[in-house]
């Protein structure tokens, strides 16, 4: 028996279309499939591991409060010691081999591809809805791309990471939390209407 | 009626559209640009309230926040809404509003008859008349004065409408767009601040909305303003409070204008508003006068009949009055005389000044060194007594229908006040202002006793300016600033005009001077015990416009300046605000976020009764059409893991992993027991205590590598666990080489148990060699679940032949089906968490309710797990006399004597012959399917030496006794066959 694709936390509640209001510049939300590794340093390792993450992923492993992006893998900072990796979707467990074999006696690697997810939201509306949520300022003086910060929206824990000027957000959410955070997303953008693709 | 006191031209008034609305069921017509009030005023509509305590008939008597009497009952159904100022009312087309606190009609309200025991019904009555008989006053006294003295009736329904909270971040706040505001927002503006501009009004511009030759000015500024892309100008949003490191609440009326929210909009944004540098441009409120009378309908503050002619063109009255301390209120009298109005007379302490000088080249009649005594009317003015300042008797009466007060300006401090300034007695103005700041504000214009336009405008751009460059931007280019002829706002110090009747302080609240006087000889002479003794100033409006006058009142009595009597404190909210707001979106489904588990879909699939564990969903149990009732359906799920197998979500348990050099070293402080024997490949039971010595959390935690671990939580203790390690790594031993990681949401797992377990679980389990002697109790090995990466743990909570299966989350329905397949020759079925339970109680495994918070190891039998040799977290305090006393209560077994009496957690156990005394309670209860009828867990002092014998399960609350006897809490499988086979 080979294994399935894996079931997205939001299959149930994420229907692609129009929702909300109507509208010319609607928030436009994608739900990219990644694999998603935490990387966390062993002590006084960090230089260590920041060499060997240059040499296998291409990146440098950002400081605190920001992203580093590589053509298929980023890292964001996500506290002390810690950089959550990502890559596109592929083999179940991959990445997380990779970068286990990558940082063996560096650091510590626990896959977390199935328990965070990433909603991408965009367009000019997209700072307006997350504003009715999110505490942190994200005008473009005060946040940019590749810049990432965790906070908390709608009670949940979220990673807000700027990949585009555009502007686009990746919001990495818990998997089991997914569900009523995506709830309020749409209720936020409800009055400027929104669109999953 | 076709509004007869609307003017034909004039004001920011669209008198081409027709708006209808009601009042009290009569039908009237308003325009676009009106407010409740000012339509009101249009019709003639002068009687619109009545007064909360002695029924009086009271009029509109401002046009803004501060109006103590124009509250209404506004809207109907769902959304009516009690208490509103009809002065802050947008009006649209539509609108319904009742007058409120009345009983039959506004004109004939017979309440009034309180006004005839006014005499024995002063401040404080209520302490002192009802006091006997004192049962009386929870059941008679206290619902008949509050049917009698009160407000608006609220909806009593669900809040149809969507309220939603928003963030916002600025260089500058300026709240107020006033002349002050709209220059100091321009000014810090142009300086490339992002600057957010607040008006509570949806017109800005303050007092310039009064002021026809300043149109264009105002218009420039806001088309300037419109033109910087980082300036937001938010209109109907009221700044409601100032905390701490430049954190300010406002609420924004999105749809309150409008007969409905439309469809995705909220009714109201509840705004945070984190700014680095405030300029509060809040202008200024009124005061009124305390003389006997000036509540009459007709009374009314002088800049709002200004501000009713100018903005509004409408006619507050055809013959006026002007009382006035001071030149800055004279402007109403020329403005009522422009609008068509007979001004009667001006009446004034003062001896001369320029405006008295100029109304008197108008051709007012002006009354120096004069004060109103007294008003004549009932439901509206019909005349006003003057007299020489201080002289006795009733004086001159003049025939009018207006009396326009104003005794001065209070600068709208509140917000300085709340970010922590202290407030400052200028005893030119004879009024409070902002002193020194201690958070990063500064006020500009009338909030700061800066009054005229042109000075606040000039006062207001120098702020934003200087706010601006506070906050690291560049000195701006300066832009025009109007001109106009400034006022003397300086007032003459009269408070009250002493006469025969009511002269009142608080006109919401029905507070009169003299009942301050009554507060300073009852002792309560500070003013806020004055203010509790009277309830001046708690009203809707909170002394906007009496407040200082109270207080001078009592300053007054005590002998002391005003200064010294001071305001009683400021606190949000600045004015009233819907709570529906401060909730925003957190209501219903959004009132905590709900946590489901990667098989939710299934459970609902399987019509699961669902249970809330904390945010989680779980399904309590599956119920089928053949179950009688819930219990049959938590017995049947019970019995096939008994006798055959079940299966059951077990994704909610904390996961961690604990990985790194010293991660044993790490748990064998963590945990009560040892871990750092324990073999890869192996699982182990595990006991946390509290630094205090109480058992904190249990759980399995496995050795998945030699530097690796799986650690498992209860779900409840998930979080705090996760905290506990984190904060010991970090602060207590940042030596230790180890990383943590919550994998909760990454593992869902799945619980196969039965003596059928092992069949099921090689039915579709890859890659273990599943005999007892390969994998035996408490083994843990990586293996292939149909086809996906997964972990085999054989672990057992409730005490059968088990095994627990954790997949990535997103596999977990995949491999359950493969479960339930490879099951179904097996009879196997889903259970809930009410067969968890069972089986967990009957077997004799502890849980939360026996987990309290409250107890140790050794109450719970597990104090042979405390290792012996190395220090631990909860070693040293586990020691203390209290906890180590052998007398605590114990865990027992429970067991009906007769099977078919039922027992609940939460009884007492009482010893047969002792009576009374509690010796232990009942932690879980439960029916038991191993042997018939109701067992259960407790807490038993001595229970140990008390096996065998009986005790009284005592719950008073249900009038029941049930006996019972006290066995072993393992009262399945002692031996641990069954797991271990």
């Amino acid at each position: 028996m080979s294994a399935p694709e894996p079931t997205h936390p939001l299959a149930a509640c994420a229907t692609p279309g129009r929702h909300g209001a109507p509208g010319d510049a609607p928030l436009r939300v994608t739900l990219p499939r990644r694999d998603m590794v935490q990387v966390m340093a062993r002590r006084g390792r960090e230089d260590a591991l920041a060499e060997a993450a240059r040499a296998a992923f291409g990146l440098a492993l950002p400081p605190a409060g920001q992203a580093a992006a590589a053509p298929d893998a980023t890292a964001v900072w996500i506290q002390p010691g810690h950089w959550l990796f990502a890559a596109p979707r592929g083999m179940e467990g991959a990445l997380a081999a990779r970068a286990a074999a990558a940082f063996a006696g560096l650091a510590a690697v626990a896959d977390q591809s199935h328990g965070r997810t990433t909603i991408a939201v965009s367009g000019p509306a997209a700072r307006r809805v997350l504003a009715r949520g999110c505490r942190l300022d994200l005008h473009p003086r005060a946040f940019g791309p590749g810049r990432a910060a965790a906070t908390q929206i709608a009670h949940v824990g979220c990673l807000i990471h700027q990949t585009d000027e555009a502007p686009v957000f990746e919001l990495t959410v818990f998997a089991t939390l997914a569900e009523p955070f995506f709830h309020w997303l749409m209720e936020a953008g409800a009055q400027d209407g929104v669109l999953i693709e | 009626m076709s509004q007869p006191h609307r003017l034909p031209t004039g004001g920011h008034i669209d008198r081409a559209t027709r708006l209808a609305f009601t009042f009290d069921g009569r039908r009237y017509e308003g325009h676009p640009g009106d407010t409740l009030a000012s339509a009101l005023l249009a019709n003639g509509v002068r009687l619109v309230g009545r007064s909360f305590k002695y029924h009086r008939p009271r009029g509109i008597f401002s046009a803004g926040v501060e109006e103590p009497n124009a509250l209404v009952e506004l809207r109907e159904g769902a959304r009516r809404e009690p208490n509103t100022r009809a002065t802050v009312i947008e009006l649209f087309d539509g609108l319904v509003a009742q007058s409120q606190n009345r009983r039959g009609s506004l004109a004939f309200d017979w309440m009034a008859a309180a006004g005839l025991l006014a005499p024995w019904l002063g401040a404080g009555f209520y302490y002192k008349t009802f006091m006997w008989p004192a049962a009386w006053w929870e059941r008679v006294y206290e619902p008949m004065i509050r049917r009698a003295a009160g407000l608006g009736r609220a909806s009593g329904l669900p809040d149809p409408d969507r309220y939603e909270a928003a963030h916002a971040h600025c260089d500058v706040l300026v709240v107020g767009a006033g002349a002050a505001g709209l220059a100091a927002a321009r000014a810090a503006g142009a300086a490339g601040a992002r600057v957010i501009l607040a008006e509570q009004d949806a017109l800005p511009g303050g007092d310039l909305l009064n002021e026809p030759a300043l149109e264009g000015w105002r218009r420039a500024a806001l088309a300037a303003l419109d033109a910087m892309p980082e300036v937001t100008v938010m209109p109907r949003t009221t700044v409601f409070g100032f905390y701490d490191h430049g954190v300010l609440g406002a609420v924004e009326r999105v749809s309150d204008h409008l007969p409905e929210p439309p469809p995705h909009l909220p009714r109201q944004r509840a705004w945070t508003i984190r700014a680095r540098e405030v300029v509060l441009a809040t202008g200024a409120h009124e005061r009124l006068i305390a003389f006997p009378g000036n509540d009459r309908p007709g009374v009314m503050l002088a800049g709002a009949a200004r501000g009713y002619a100018r903005r509004h063109g409408v006619r507050a009255g055809e013959a006026a009055v002007l009382f006035a301390t001071h030149d800055g209120a004279y402007e109403a009298a020329h403005a009522m005389a422009e609008a068509g109005a007979r001004i009667v007379a001006i009446v004034d302490p003062r001896q001369d000044s320029a405006a008295m000088q100029r109304a008197r080249e108008a051709g007012f009649d002006v009354r120096a060194g004069s004060e109103v005594c007294g008003t004549v009317g009932h439901a509206a003015l019909r005349g006003v007594s003057v007299r020489r300042v201080g002289a006795a008797g009733r004086g001159d009466a003049f025939a009018a229908d207006l009396l326009m007060v104003s005794g001065g300006w209070n600068p709208a401090v509140h917000l300085a006040s709340m970010s922590g300034a202290p407030l400052v007695w200028d005893e030119a103005l004879l009024a409070f202002i902002p002193g020194a700041p201690v958070q990063r504000e500064r006020s500009a214009g009338a909030c700061r006793g800066v009054h005229g336009i042109a000075a606040a405008a000039a006062d207001g751009a120098a702020a934003g300016r200087a706010a601006a460059e506070a906050a690291g931007f560049a000195a701006s280019p300066s832009f025009a600033l109007p001109e106009a002829p400034a006022a003397d706002c300086r007032p003459f110090a009269l408070w009250e005009v002493k006469g025969r009747g009511k002269a009142f302080v608080d006109l919401q609240d029905d507070v009169t001077a003299a009942d301050m006087r009554l507060a300073h000889r009852e002792g309560f002479s500070h003013i806020e015990h004055a203010k509790r003794y009277t309830t001046h100033a708690m009203g809707t409006d909170q002394g906007k416009s009496g407040g200082i006058v109270g207080a001078a009142v009592l300053a007054e009595a005590r002998g002391e300046p005003v200064a010294r009597v001071g305001l009683p404190r400021f606190r949000p909210y600045t004015a009233p605000i819907a709570w529906g707001a401060m909730a925003g979106e957190g209501v219903g489904r959004h009132f905590q976020p709900t946590r489901r588990t990667a098989l939710h879909a299934v459970h609902d699939a399987l019509g699961a009764v669902w249970l809330d564990a904390g945010i989680w969903k779980r399904p309590a149990y599956y119920p089928r059409k053949e179950d009688a009732d819930a219990w049959a359906s938590v017995l049947r799920e019970a019995r096939a893991v008994r006798e055959r197998v079940g299966i059951c979500d077990v994704s909610t348990l904390g996961k961690i992993l604990v990985e790194g050099p010293d991660a044993a070293t790490f748990l064998d402080r963590i945990y009560a027991n040892t871990f750092s024997t324990l073999p890869v490949g192996r699982a182990r039971y595990g006991l946390m205590l509290r630094e205090d010595g109480i058992v904190f959390d249990d759980g399995t935690t496995s050795r998945i590598g030699p530097e690796s671990w799986f650690v498992t939580t209860t779900t409840a203790q998930a979080g705090p666990v996760m905290q506990h390690l984190e904060f010991h790594l970090a602060s207590a031993w940042p030596e230790l080489d180890v990383s943590l990681a919550s994998v909760t949401d990454q593992w869902a797992a799945i619980a196969i148990a039965g003596p059928r377990a092992r069949e099921v679980v090689a039915g579709f389990v890859q890659g273990i060699d599943l005999s007892n002697e390969a994998f035996p109790f408490m083994a843990v090995a990586d293996c292939t679940a149909a086809g996906v990466p997964a972990r085999l743990f054989r672990i057992s909570f409730s005490g059968e032949l088990a095994y627990e299966i954790a997949m990535p989350a997103g596999y977990a329905t995949h491999v359950w089906q493969a479960a339930m397949a490879a099951g179904a020759a097996h009879g196997i079925e889903p259970y809930g968490m009410e067969a968890l339970g069972l089986l967990r109680i009957e077997k004799g495994h502890v849980a939360g309710p026996e987990l309290n918070g409250q107890t140790t190891a050794q109450d719970l039998g597990l104090g042979r797990m405390l290792k012996k040799k190395g220090d631990f977290i909860g070693r040293v305090l586990a020691q203390r006399p209290g906890l180590t006393d052998p007398s605590r209560p114990r865990l027992v077994g429970l067991r009906s004597v007769d099977p078919s009496r039922q027992i609940r957690a939460g009884s007492h156990l009482l010893l047969p012959d002792g009576k009374g005394r509690s010796e232990g309670w009942i932690t879980s209860a439960t029916r038991s399917v191993v042997e018939p009828g109701w067992i259960g867990l407790g807490l038993l002092r001595e229970g140990e030496a008390r096996m065998g014998s009986e005790v009284i399960a005592a719950n008073p609350l249900m009038g029941e006794e049930v006996r019972m006897r006290v066995v072993s809490p393992h009262m399945h499988d002692p031996e641990n066959i069954r797991v271990r086979a």
